[in-house]
């Protein structure tokens, strides 16, 4: 390295703060990978028990549900109205934030915690009456699985909400910087799409 | 190839498809349990096709 380079690379040191540069090994972006990642991930938790449901219910010829039990599919009827709702009023809260009305994101994002909020409790409600426990069955078992892997999702789905809440009411969106609400707006449709298909398979078919 | 996670309105738009096909395989079910099949076959199809852009 002649004197001359190693001045450069002193100048250089001085304008780069922090951790150096990261060596990209794959083509595919990091946060592409990280997000391709993690539907991988999620499709493959949530086969596994659709999996059993559909050995359950198919190979195995299992009745669904099986007497004397019954399902409430008028209950999860409203609580699927409930959560499609409440992905719409996500969507107006991330449509306000970037027209700039605060309002409209303050109400649409706690909206949509509040109708999750009532989701996660009806369901709660729902098993404490259903009659049946996990243990009867292979039926029951499935079907708490399901709706149970569901409501955790809805769980993680509401802490990232009630910290969106708080952080919008305090402030920190603008129309320029809304990052916060995107990313929680993406994971909560993506739990209404998990739940549709759960409500499908388990309620109505 | 659709990413139905790059964005909240790509993930909005895809869970009202989502809907709409889970009401197409319910009432298809409802009349039959092979038209259902067909109905979440022809859903599943289109989906794909839509993630393929």
């Amino acid at each position: 390295m002649t004197t001359l380079e190693h001045a450069e690379g002193l100048a250089h040191d001085d304008e780069h703060h922090g951790p150096p540069e990261p060596q990209y090994s794959s083509r595919v972006h990091p946060s592409v990978l990280g997000m391709f990642l993690f539907i991988g991930s999620e499709i493959m938790l949530f086969g596994a028990f659709f999996t059993a449901y559909f050995f359950v219910r198919v190979v195995a010829g299992t009745a669904w549900p099986t007497p004397p039990f019954h399902l409430p599919v008028f209950v999860a009827l409203i609580n699927t109205c409930i959560l499609v709702t409440s992905s719409f009023t996500m969507h107006w809260s991330l449509q306000s934030i970037k027209r700039g009305n605060v309002f409209g994101m303050r109400a649409g994002i706690l909206l949509t915690f509040l109708m999750g909020l009532t989701f996660l409790i009806s369901q709660g409600r729902e098993y404490s009456r259903a009659g049946f426990a996990p243990k009867d069955g292979a039926f029951a078992t499935i079907f708490y699985c399901l709706t149970g892997l569901h409501g955790a999702h809805v769980f993680v789905g509401l802490s990232i909400l009630l910290f969106m809440t708080i952080r919008a009411f305090r402030g920190h969106f603008s129309p320029e910087n809304h990052h916060g609400v995107e990313l929680a707006g993406i994971y909560w449709h993506f739990v209404d799409v998990m739940w549709i298909v759960v409500f499908l398979t388990v309620y109505v078919l | 190839m659709r990413n139905p996670i790059r964005s909240e309105a790509e993930a909005f738009r895809f869970l009202l498809l989502v809907v709409a096909g889970a009401i197409v395989i319910a009432v298809c079910a409802a009349l039959n349990t092979w038209l259902g099949v067909a109905g979440a076959v022809l859903v599943l199809g289109g989906l794909a096709a839509w993630l393929r852009g």
